[in-house]
């Protein structure tokens, strides 16, 4: 992408003023998106980002910055100008690349570029099709697709050169069902980093049926009552609880500054004996996997919380210095717009030995979340809300009527400790996760668990 | 090669290749990023970046196609992925390159004194706003973010029909969020300002702002569930209008995804209610002079006392529904194509202050934030089941912070509910557009808590 003495001449222009690290990420990256509604392609959009960031480090603090233009005039400029940010001698770091190749587990097998947008379309027309036949009360759908291939290259004043190829593929398929001047939505979104034999091999009428069942469920169903209850909560992306309630918590992005409420707490049960909890950036072919993470250290498999047992955060480059600790591969961004931060990849609460079966026979009273929408989270206060796209009653250990309009909102450090039953069905979903980096693919995931206590916001009295 | 000569490089590409009309949109800017912590300039983030998308007419259909690469090299792939685009769409809408209004009137939102402010006034300001937080309470234990960043940007618009228009912007903005602590009860507090002067920034009350937004909620508890009568703050009510923005669309309605749908000239809120779209507004910031599509932004009431009087329409929309553009055809960047976006979009404000009306509320719940906006409510069906933050009234005084209850409504129901609106018309973070409201008073929503 760049030649080796150009990138050498960019880092040592970058630490002319004595900073002592310096990085350079280029990222040169093709979207495709196709927004089908009614069943006809209303919209398309392709392009290419195309850009270069520099940061520079001196102790704690970091500089950034970035350009659209490769030359070598603009690229010393930008590192520079950067680099006027910070006072001092220049170092003499000899930098000396050595280029390491890395083995991509996410193997691709049919580039999405190749593929003619009519066979797209297609696989959108069969979603459309299935999701709105599904039952008269459907009274829309909308299908968006995406591909998008991102070759970056990531090289450092300590020799490291390395780069590589991520590309991720997904369909959304939102139904909308009406009744009485009413409307309820139901929406999936199963996404893989593969290539177009995602398409192929994915079972598009189970998705699509799932979200039209979701919203035709949701018009027959009364208000969630509210109040403070047990809550079952499915498999899948279900486990958005445990991203928002502790995931947010543990990356370093605010544990480093002692701004989160898990700051400090290694070795100390932090939730309960049943709750293990991993973030895993190497499973192959998964939605928020990656080779490398964007500073070029090598994805793995982190164990966050040891059967209630807080073991470790998720740690970026210049987060560790603060925290003294080693990076764990977790540092991601949107673009070369954003610097990278430690986040979050695959993460999700292991499997347990409950069947579903018995956890719902268990449940005297409650609310089953079946789907779950989004959520968010304030890392100092652990407060974190999210939403029960598609939720039921129990009673008497058995699922009742559905319940449409519920939320869920607690504090992370209480949540962990309330959650007393877990399955064995693991599960992932997949989502957008949002933070100081952008947006960013990342898959949640667990089996089904039961939280013996939570606040349920919705419209009725109490159960 | 300057950015004219490109784009007519690209026209004569294109119309080689056999597209009809095509339009150019390019925009470029810098921006400037400072965070403090700990009285350390701790982040320093520089940008300098460009764009520039093609559409174009194929066959009939419109394509579209981005590129960060603005030169010379990237013509062919936008021309082939416009082609390629165009020949996949079966919409029955036509969507059209426009040859411009008669008349634009001038927008000015780019201040040059803006540019002139040197670095060092500008890390000065910021470290003094983390310091200030810190200065005025013990119970400021730590300061999350605070962050002071500015930005220029030049978006032109051309195409061949023969429109060319330039447009200019600046902006600055600045927020600090902080951590008060008492006991084991931490709560946080956010106050932010934008505009493109300067000198306006205050740090000492933007501190203040936060300091006392956080400490106030310390010892909040929640409230038993039930119905009570609410009262949200202008800016969680800002909020609120923002994500059920897009009912307002006319594409929503024409595509039976808003329940606005045949509601035209109904009483859909309350008689006090009225809500306007100025792309003229004085310190808007989101005024312009011409829309996504180059056609010139006007004045209009969405709803005026209470009565549906206009979707936002852009040209593809108002051809459909046989009326005029309302000149809001949405393009958030070169990498978006043509939608519906409003511009200084805002809740007109009634007589009476805040404080008066609380004081003739006998029992209520005053809700200063609402989160999880992005999940917790949906914008087809009007629910919403937000987690929120707040005071509870009593006897027309407040009477203790509240927290961990969510409230919960639907938004179609709660217009028409609306009793009274407050004179503190406050506007929240600037997008694609920008959007405000006064404190609003409902008669009652379902509060979940103990």
């Amino acid at each position: 992408m760049l030649n080796k003495s150009l990138i050498e001449d960019t880092l040592a222009a970058a630490l002319s003023t004595g900073g002592d690290f310096a990085e350079i990420f280029v990222e040169d990256r093709t979207n495709n998106g196709i927004v089908m509604i009614g069943g006809k392609v209303e919209s398309t959009m392709s392009g290419r980002d195309y850009g270069i960031g520099i940061r520079i480090f001196k102790g704690f603090n970091s500089v950034y910055a970035y350009t659209n233009k490769f030359d070598k005039d603009t690229l010393i400029d930008t590192a520079k100008k950067a680099a006027k940010a910070l006072t001092g001698k220049n170092p003499n770091i000899i930098i000396d690349l050595t280029k390491t190749d890395v083995k991509n587990i996410n193997p691709v097998k049919i580039d999405p570029s190749k593929v003619e947008k009519t066979k797209k379309v297609q696989v959108m027309k069969r979603a459309y099709d299935t999701a709105f036949n599904y039952d008269e009360l459907i009274t829309q759908v909308t299908i968006s697709y995406t591909d998008f291939t991102q070759n970056i290259m990531v090289a450092n004043s300590e020799g490291l050169w390395k780069e590589d190829t991520r590309v991720r593929s997904r369909l959304g398929i939102s139904s909308v069902a009406s009744k009485n001047g009413e409307m309820q939505s139901g929406f999936l979104g199963p996404g893989a980093s593969r290539g177009y034999e995602f398409f192929e091999d994915l079972d598009i009428d189970y998705y699509a049926r799932e979200a039209s069942r979701i919203a035709l469920t949701m018009i027959n169903a009364r208000y969630s009552p509210g109040g403070r209850m047990p809550v079952i909560i499915d498999k899948g992306f279900g486990g958005v609880i445990f991203h928002e309630a502790c995931g947010h918590g543990l990356e370093a992005t605010s544990v480093a500054k002692g701004l989160s409420v898990f700051a400090g707490k290694i070795g100390q049960q932090i939730a309960s004996p049943l709750v293990t909890a991993i973030d895993d950036g190497s499973m192959p072919n998964q939605w928020g996997s990656y080779t490398i993470d964007d500073e070029g250290t090598q994805s793995r498999r982190n164990v966050l919380i040891e059967k209630g047992i807080l073991k470790g955060y998720l740690v970026d480059k210049l987060n560790g210095r603060r925290m003294n600790m080693d990076v764990t591969g977790s540092s991601r961004r949107q673009s070369y717009r954003f610097p990278p931060t430690s986040r979050m990849s695959n993460t999700y609460i292991d499997k347990g030995s409950s069947t579903p079966e018995e956890i719902i026979a268990n449940t005297e009273r409650g609310l089953y979340a079946k789907h779950m929408g989004g959520g968010s989270v304030n890392p100092s206060t652990g407060e974190f809300n999210f939403a029960v796209m598609e939720g039921y009653l129990i009673e008497n250990g058995k699922i009742k009527e559905p319940v449409r309009g519920a939320t869920l909102i607690g504090k992370g450090t209480e949540v962990l400790n309330k959650i007393d039953m877990v399955g064995n069905n693991l599960d992932q979903g997949q989502g957008m996760c949002g933070s100081v980096s952008g947006s960013i693919p990342a898959n949640v995931g667990q089996p089904m668990i039961r939280v013996s206590e939570l606040t349920v916001g919705g419209r009725e009295g109490g159960l | 090669m300057d950015i004219k000569a490109l784009i007519d490089k690209i026209f004569e590409k294109g119309r080689a290749s056999g597209l009809e009309d095509m339009e150019v949109y390019y925009s470029a800017g810098t921006s400037l990023t400072l965070k403090v912590f700990q009285k350390e300039l701790e982040t320093y983030n520089l940008s300098e970046g460009e764009g520039l998308s093609l559409r174009g007419v194929y066959r009939g259909k419109m394509g579209y196609s981005y590129t960060e690469k603005a030169d010379e090299s990237s013509i062919d792939r936008l021309v082939k992925d416009v082609i390629e685009n165009a020949t996949i769409i079966d919409s029955d809408d036509e969507e059209v390159i426009f040859e411009g209004s008669k008349e634009y009137k001038k927008v000015d939102s780019f201040n040059p004194s803006l540019s002139e402010v040197r670095e060092e006034e500008k890390i000065e300001f910021v470290k003094k706003l983390e310091e200030e937080a810190f200065n005025l309470d013990d119970r400021i234990v730590s300061v999350q973010s605070c962050v002071y960043g500015d930005g220029s940007g030049e978006t032109i618009m051309s195409n061949t029909k023969g429109l060319y228009l330039r447009d200019k912007s600046n902006i600055a903005y600045t927020y600090i969020s902080v951590v008060a602590k008492e006991g084991e009860d931490i709560k946080t507090g956010l106050a932010y300002r934008t505009g493109n002067d300067f000198n306006k920034f205050d740090a000492k009350e933007i501190a203040r702002e936060a300091v006392e937004e956080a400490l106030a909620l310390l010892g909040a508890s929640p409230v038993k569930s039930g119905d009570y009568k609410i009262i949200i703050r202008n800016s969680a009510a800002a909020d609120l209008l923002e994500a059920f923005t897009g009912i307002f669309s006319a594409e929503a309605v024409q595509k039976n995804l808003s329940l606005l749908k045949g509601k035209l000239n109904e009483k859909i809120a309350s008689s006090v209610f009225t809500l306007v779209d100025d792309p003229y507004m004085e310190g808007g910031l989101a005024s312009r002079s011409f829309d996504g599509e180059g056609v010139a932004c006007k004045y209009k009431k969405v709803i005026d006392k209470g009565v549906l009087k206009t979707y936002l329409h852009n040209l593809k929309t108002a051809k459909k529904d046989g009326v005029e553009t309302t000149g809001n055809a949405g393009k958030d960047s070169y990498k978006s194509p043509i939608g519906i976006s409003p511009s200084n979009f805002y809740v007109e404000k009634g007589e009476r202050s805040l404080k008066e009306m609380i004081a003739d509320t006998d029992k209520g719940i005053l809700i200063t934030e609402l989160q999880g906006l992005h999940s917790g409510l949906n914008s087809i069906s009007g629910d919403f089941s937000l987690a929120a933050l707040g005071f509870l009234i009593e006897e027309g005084k407040i009477s203790r912070p509240v927290d961990q209850i969510t409230v919960a409504g639907n938004y179609f129901e709660m217009l028409k509910n609306i009793e009274e609106i407050g004179s503190d018309l406050k506007f929240g973070l600037p997008g694609a557009a920008y959007i405000g409201s006064p404190s609003l008073k409902i008669k009652k929503l379902s509060i979940a808590g103990e």
